[in-house]
């Protein structure tokens, strides 16, 4: 369970990224987040696993308080929360195999990970975790050698291989094309329905967000402005996320 | 119709030289001109130079000399095995100390500004003053020799090996530290694969770099090929010195072509 | 049967072998670095108890160093000797730069022809080759002691790295200018003055700065064979063991290379960014390349 208080962030020169948020997500929840660019999307999610530190209120991942957490602490939070870049962010030198061992970090002891020997039972959930994506076949692989939706699908695997309680998915689909979106946002589907994985996703394309999204939240300018169903999304409610009508640049279009 | 008429643009005049650029030349003239009389300058000196009978000490080269075992080639490898020592003990050094350095890396701020203050102040020290200290201190031989070596090695690797870091790719780094790493084992896995080629690539530079220094450390008698440039320098045996700078020569372009296939492999 | 079925039937994709070659290559490496490195230790260490007492007398000698004994060195005149220090590099880098300039132009792929090209470059990576304390050694039985020898050590033997350095420069210039020189009629000289030195220039200038930090160091080094500066007051120093008199030369010197580090980096950069190049990335290639040679600098 994902318990935000009162979260402020406010960026060194003065940046309001988020306003006094509020939200409450129950385990297993699909949650779509929407908004302009610059509207606290990032913030929100980064503020979750402690990669943007709150300036105040109260941020509970499965009762362990985020804000001002100690290192050894925000290590245990953030080996529960897998995460999934825009840009992948994968070791584009090294083998797919290595870069989902990554996900191990938090799981194995320091000087394993530090000289390479990684046990064999995370060898094999790392494997396993290629397997549910789709492309074992390529785990020896450099991985700057593979395609944009392959890449994504290794990250894809490196957060599954974590483990995790909660899976946050920061803007996924950007630099990817039509088909590849859809696939990825098929396969974030499924592993929420199949391992129950509490998931938070940025999106910047509404047409994706109808399409797989089940709770929607909307930020403006920091705040929340909208949380509900998907279904009562309506083209009112979205003018008063976005401050704007839609245009079709808000639109992935192909099916 | 109406008429068009294009008045004429006023020509601009010439900008007037900046007067911090005019103070800047006259001031880089006077002082020129003022050094150069404080290290006695003198003209004629390229003449002579030129003229020279000293150039006859040069040539031929006594290469019965070079060849005979005792006098070039067990110093050589004595130089090869300083070298060695140098550039494993001081790069396997830079490596954790090069990750501290560089603001992508560092653990934390009071570990970057005391790193980086006392790496600037060891390589403001010239790698000679360190042997003769050192040499001082441990007395004469290879071993002060390596020491002094090992000291050099660091700072030069530090040096690079930060600057690659700092120009690294951080997205992977932010990665393994959200998958809840510990900050070496993130950087170990994130970092190091990206900048590992570039660490190699410099550590044979490092290598052949120590090579080369080994001829000018005989000057303090820290041991290897240098040991013997300096005693035929007393006799003024500027052949034989000749010899050996050929050999070392050969030897550090062998290297280079080693490093370069080396490298092509890794990359 | 439907196409799901006949999907599961094939089953998901094999796990592939892991490949052997890599770990191999690893463990070679490292063997053959352990062993280059046993066979080294055992023939340089005097034996294992210099090795071990080794820290504590070079602790000892570092702790002998403070308090530095500042006023006794600026009444020997240590000061004097760090601007002759200063004078040598400075004058051995103006040196170095007027003669490696033109020469340059003459070794550059796109501008000169290939039987001038080839000795020059030839020329330029013998000059590299000797050491500058070897050119000042023999320059000391032409000259005498004192600084001058130093200066000239330094101005000859940087015109190896310097050359290599601007005539990389030059061959990656523009050559369009030079093609509209040549259109318009304009000799090979007045190609090379209006069409490449004003392209080149900065960065050359910043290639001169960097090598005045270098030479510097060198300058300070050369004292301790005569050759002028600070280091033959190390030298004497040392030889009376005078420790803390032997600080004091260590931290003016220090003072000296710092100061001119960052006033050269400061106006290295001012000249960069004057055209609007990139700053730190030409300052880090400038580096790299002085050193590896362009063949191996690593691809950025």
């Amino acid at each position: 369970m994902i318990e935000l208080d009162d979260v402020s962030v406010v960026y060194r020169g003065g940046v309001h990224a988020l306003r006094n948020v509020s939200l409450t997500i129950d385990d297993g929840e699909f949650v779509v987040v929407v908004g302009l660019s610059g509207a606290g999307k990032s913030t929100l999610l980064r503020a979750l696993n402690g990669l943007v530190p709150a300036t105040s209120g109260s941020i509970k991942v499965d009762g362990i308080e985020v804000v001002g957490a100690n290192a050894a602490t925000m290590r245990e939070v953030r080996s529960r929360i897998g995460m999934i870049f825009q840009t992948f962010n994968l070791v584009n030198r090294t083998t797919v195999l290595n870069n989902v061992l990554m996900g191990r970090l938090a799981k194995v002891p320091s000087w394993r990970s530090t000289l390479g020997m990684w046990p064999a039972a995370d060898r094999e959930m790392a494997f396993q975790a290629l397997e549910r994506v789709g492309i074992v076949d390529k785990a020896y692989v450099r991985a700057s050698n593979l395609s944009g939706g392959q890449q994504q699908r290794v990250g894809i695997a490196r957060a599954l291989a974590q483990e995790p309680a909660v899976m946050l998915a920061d803007e996924p689909t950007a630099a990817l094309d039509p088909v590849t979106s859809h696939q990825v946002m098929g396969d974030l589907k499924r592993i929420n329905r199949d391992l129950n994985i509490t998931t938070l996703i940025n999106l910047h394309f509404l047409d994706l967000a109808r399409q797989y999204g089940q709770r929607l939240v909307g930020l403006r300018d920091g705040e929340v402005v909208f949380d509900g169903d998907i279904a009562d999304v309506d083209d009112a409610i979205l003018r008063m996320i976005y401050g704007r009508a839609i245009t079709p640049d808000d639109l992935l279009k192909e099916a | 119709m109406t008429d068009v008429s294009m008045a004429a643009a006023a020509r601009p005049t010439k900008p007037k030289p900046r007067l911090t650029s005019l103070l800047v030349f006259v001031g880089f003239v006077v002082f020129t001109w003022f050094a150069a009389r404080q290290v006695s300058f003198e003209w004629a000196t390229f003449k002579d130079i030129w003229v020279s009978p000293l150039w006859e000490k040069f040539w031929p080269i006594e290469w019965e000399w070079v060849a005979r075992r005792e006098n070039v080639f067990d110093p050589m490898v004595e130089t090869f095995q300083i070298a060695i020592i140098s550039t494993i003990v001081g790069c396997t050094l830079a490596l954790p100390i090069g990750f501290a350095m560089s603001r992508l890396t560092t653990p934390n701020k009071p570990v970057y500004f005391f790193t980086r203050t006392i790496m600037s102040v060891v390589r403001a020290i010239p790698d000679l003053f360190w042997a003769k200290i050192l040499v001082t201190a441990v007395g004469i031989g290879a071993f002060g020799g390596s020491l002094a070596l090992t000291i050099f090695s660091l700072a030069v690797m530090v040096k690079l090996f930060s600057e690659t870091v700092d120009g690294a790719d951080p997205r992977p780094l932010e990665a393994a530290k959200a998958a809840g790493g510990t900050h070496v084992s993130a950087v170990r896995t994130g970092v190091l694969p990206e900048v590992f080629p570039s660490f190699v690539a410099y550590a044979l530079y490092v290598f052949e770099l120590n090579i080369r220094a080994s001829v000018v450390l005989g000057l303090v008698g820290a041991g290897g090929i240098g040991r013997v440039v300096e005693a035929q320098r007393g006799f003024f045996q500027f052949d034989r010195i000749l010899g050996i700078l050929v050999v070392v020569f050969v030897i550090v372009v062998i290297i280079e072509q080693i490093s370069v296939a080396l490298r092509k492999q890794l990359l | 049967m439907s196409i799901a079925e006949a999907v599961d039937e094939v089953g998901s994709p094999q796990r592939p072998e892991a490949p052997t070659g890599g770990r191999r290559w690893v463990v070679g490496i490292f063997a053959l670095l352990s062993i280059g490195a046993v066979w080294s230790v055992r023939a340089i260490s005097p034996g294992l108890s210099d090795v071990v007492e080794a820290p504590a007398e070079m602790w000892k000698i570092f702790r002998a160093m403070f308090p530095p004994a500042f006023q006794t060195e600026i009444d020997r005149g240590v000061v004097g000797k760090v601007f002759e220090s200063l004078y040598i590099a400075w004058i051995g880098t103006i040196i170095a730069a007027t003669l490696s300039f033109p020469l340059s132009f003459l070794a550059a792929g796109n501008v000169a022809p290939r039987w001038i090209r080839y000795p020059i470059r030839q020329l330029f990576n013998a000059i590299r080759a000797v050491p500058e304390l070897i050119v000042a050694m023999v320059l000391l039985a032409v000259v005498g002691l004192g600084p001058w020898a130093g200066a000239l050590a330094i101005g000859l033997h940087s015109i190896g790295t310097l050359g290599k350095l601007s005539t990389e420069a030059i061959e990656n210039a523009d050559s369009g200018p030079l093609e509209a020189i040549s259109a318009s009629g304009g000799t090979w000289i007045s190609g090379m003055r209006w069409g490449m030195v004003p392209q080149v220039l900065p960065t050359v200038i910043s290639y001169w700065l960097f090598r005045f930090e270098i030479n510097i160091r060198a300058s300070t080094v050369l004292g301790l064979i005569g050759a002028g500066g600070v280091g033959s007051e190390l030298s004497s120093q040392l030889a009376f063991r005078n420790f803390p008199q032997v600080g004091a030369v260590l931290a003016f010197t220090v003072a000296l290379v710092l100061v001119i580090d960052t006033i050269s980096g400061f106006v290295r950069r001012q000249v960069i960014s004057g055209t609007g190049r990139k700053v730190d990335g030409g300052h880090n290639e400038a580096l790299v390349e002085d050193m590896l040679g362009s063949k191996l600098a690593p691809k950025k």
